[in-house]
């Protein structure tokens, strides 16, 4: 009666070991959805797979995974002097690297709490959050060697485009330029081989590579997303139906499947590709009950089927024509989601 | 780190060469194609002195060589391992700018600068393990032993700037080399920097002595010849295109009239034979061996090493603190012909240091481009 992430558990598994075993300083990530398996699963994988460092998105989702990870826990989104971030558990607050990412920051961080610990974020050419190479090198470096807080430097680098390699040479020429006095990096978004280069010829550095996509969701035949049939009606041309009274341009079966808007399930995080083609077909779901049916993420017998009206809040309304296969009530059907914003009524590890 | 805000603002004028050479003799060193000296070495190209004042203080200088666009009056301002500058300063904008604005009015389209400052630094063991490892092929492949934070801060620097790097090979055809073969002097004695030398290098000096090699200084004209001829004979054996007598006649003379210890023209001779030759350079503490040459015949009698430890030892003897053996390429691969010249640099038990490399700042940008694309099509 629901949309379920099934996990081939013993494939997954010895992908996850297969990526901490091939990358050393490996610190995985879990925020958000938990891409899709939740971040206190990743936590206890994390825990299983003996690392000792978890990254988390925000402040409020260090609660979740404190107890089931027992490592040290950075947190991504930037420490303010404002907000959740000055009301860490003091249970946990030694465990946590802090992200900081201005130079006034690091004095009210150091005010706030004496014995934090953080890494510096450099702004990388994403420009979301990170200090420049002058903000670096003009840190007040005897504050900040005072206490032995400083756990690296961070980079956030955008979604590969290229080779990443000379903005990041570029970026830890203005670590070494800045004389902090750390050789210990945390990146994101490399890839295998870049990462490769990078320990060669800055072996006198500590890499260590943030990954979420790549670890958890990197062997996606392992896992396999489905939704149940709960309901099926034959269609006449004409016959009316759905919350708009739509009619039925021509005959067949209307199915009503499990998986909604409250799953996920219509509303479309950015693909990250910006062809005309992607954007326009983003648009054409969006503008679903302007023109006629429109493709749905939910397949049968391997073929995708149209939706039949834009997608309900816990289930959806798929349009199958006349001649096709035609699936039972408690069947299950394939569905091709975006597990990072997707949340599954179940999630079930074989 | 000095910062602007406290000091008052530099300016940049054209200066004399006298008062070009006056700063560079207060300098501990500098290189030697900053020295005033060196523009009547490079007669083919117009050429200025500049100095950076504070306060009235002449604080820094550069040799400015204005090379000229085909049939246009507008040049590349090229400043050959320079400006002499402070180069641990925060604050580059503050000495660049008004350089830049100077040369424009110039007419320069471009500038290319060559900070003197050091990136990294590889040992002579990283370098011989690094050569000696199937894997490692260049000496990015290798950590190094250091990497210099004044170095690191000038290019972090110049990128904030809008300068950019060139890369080292093609481009400009009198660019300094990126990597070149040091040895350190500064507070070692010979006895030190023997003990550093790998097992050949310290048994091919003994044999040399044992031989009977004898070393002088050049003293005149016919030295320089002398000098040359084997250098010739040099460039037929090793397949390079050498340079006229003419061209070391114009450097020994302008280098000698600045200063005569500035340059040295070294003979290594076994009995009547001239087995060795070479130059020398010196500016303050730094001393460059610049050219060699050595006979085909006799080489038993190892002239090459007996003249490079005399040149050694003259610069100790000068209170050098670097004895600098020039470029090398950044191979390591054991197959590359380039590795044996390296191998030989690496005996002396010095280091290989990287550069920050020379660097660009466009002023036009339309005629840089067209340059650019010039030099491109040139080097391919």
């Amino acid at each position: 009666m629901s949309l379920s992430l099934t996990v081939d558990g013993d494939r997954w598994r010895s992908h996850l070991r297969r990526v901490a075993q091939s990358t050393p300083g490996l610190v995985p990530v879990a925020k958000g959805n938990g891409y899709g398996f939740g971040i206190g699963r990743l936590a206890r994988k994390t825990q299983w797979l003996g690392l000792d460092t978890l990254a988390v998105g925000t402040y409020v989702e260090l609660p979740e995974v404190a107890t089931r990870f027992d490592g040290d826990l950075l947190v991504l989104t930037p420490w303010r002097p404002f907000g959740p971030a000055l009301e860490v558990d003091p249970a946990i607050v030694r465990r946590v690297i802090h992200t900081v990412s201005r130079p006034e920051d690091l004095g009210a961080l150091r005010a706030h709490d004496p014995h934090a610990r953080y890494v510096l974020e450099l702004a990388t050419s994403m420009l979301r959050h990170g200090m420049s190479g002058r903000q670096l090198r003009t840190l007040d470096l005897d504050a900040q060697r005072a206490g032995p807080g400083l756990e690296g430097i961070a980079l956030h680098l955008p979604l590969e485009q290229g080779s990443h390699i000379g903005e990041v040479r570029r970026l830890l020429n203005d670590i070494v330029g800045s004389g902090v006095d750390t050789r210990t990096v945390w990146v994101s978004h490399l890839t295998p081989d870049e990462l490769a280069t990078l320990r060669t010829s800055y072996a006198d550095f500590t890499i260590r590579p943030r990954t979420g996509t790549a670890l958890w969701l990197g062997d996606r035949g392992a896992l396999r997303v489905t939704a149940t049939v709960l309901d099926v009606h034959p269609l006449e041309r004409g016959d009316a139906f759905g919350y708009r009274s739509r009619t039925a341009p021509k005959s067949g079966h209307l199915l009503i499947v499990s998986g909604g808007t409250a799953h996920g399930i219509g509303l479309e995080a950015p693909t990250g590709e910006s062809s005309l083609k992607a954007r326009a077909a983003t648009l054409a779901r969006g503008g679903l009950d302007a023109v006629g049916f429109v493709r749905s993420p939910y397949s049968i017998d391997g073929k995708q089927r149209l939706f039949a009206e834009t997608p309900h809040m816990q289930a959806s309304m798929l349009f199958v024509p006349a001649g096709a296969h035609v699936p039972k009530v408690g069947d299950e059907i394939d569905v091709r989601v975006r597990y990072t914003a997707t949340s599954f009524d179940s999630v079930t590890i074989d | 780190m000095s910062s602007s805000p406290l000091n008052p603002p530099l300016s940049l004028r054209s200066a004399s060469s006298a008062e070009h050479l006056a700063h560079i003799r207060s300098q501990p060193s500098a290189s030697f194609l900053q020295t005033p000296a060196w523009a009547l070495v490079k007669p083919e190209w117009r050429n200025e002195s500049v100095v950076w004042e504070r306060d009235g203080q002449i604080v820094g200088s550069a040799l400015v060589l204005y090379r000229q666009l085909p049939r246009l009056k507008r040049y590349l301002a090229y400043l050959p391992e320079g400006p002499v500058i402070d180069w641990e300063t925060d604050d580059l904008a503050g000495w660049l700018a008004p350089l830049a604005a100077h040369l424009e009015k110039q007419g320069a389209f471009g500038v290319r600068i060559g900070p003197p400052v050091v990136t990294r630094r590889w040992s002579a063991a990283q370098v011989k393990d690094g050569i000696a490892d199937d894997a490692v092929r260049r000496l990015d492949d290798v950590p190094p032993l250091e990497r210099g934070q004044a170095g690191a801060c000038v290019v972090s620097q110049l990128h904030e700037l809008g300068w950019r790097p060139q890369a080292v090979e093609g481009g400009f055809a009198a660019g300094q080399p990126q990597y070149n073969f040091q040895l350190p002097l500064d507070g070692r004695t010979e006895d030190d920097v023997l003990k550093g030398m790998n097992q050949q290098w310290r048994r091919n000096i003994k044999k040399a002595a044992k031989e009977g090699v004898v070393v002088t200084r050049g003293t005149d004209g016919s030295d320089l010849k002398a000098f040359h001829d084997l250098y010739v004979h040099t460039a037929e054996r090793d397949g390079f295109t050498p340079r006229q007598l003419g061209y070391f006649t114009t450097m020994y003379d302008a280098l000698s009239a600045e200063d005569p210890d500035r340059i040295v023209v070294h003979l290594a001779h076994h009995e009547a034979d001239l087995v060795a030759a070479t130059i020398s350079i010196r500016v303050g503490t730094h001393s460059w061996y610049s050219y060699g040459a050595s006979s085909t015949e006799k080489r038993d009698v190892r002239g090459s090493n007996a003249i490079q430890w005399a040149m050694i030892s003259d610069a100790l003897a000068a209170g050098c603190a670097v004895y600098d053996m020039r470029g090398i390429t950044d191979t390591l691969d054991s197959d590359d012909p380039h590795v044996g010249l390296i191998q030989f640099k690496v005996g002396t038990g010095g280091e290989a240091v990287e550069y920050a490399g020379e660097w660009d700042l466009p002023l036009n940008k339309a005629l840089y481009k067209a340059f650019d694309l010039y030099m491109k099509r040139r080097s391919s």
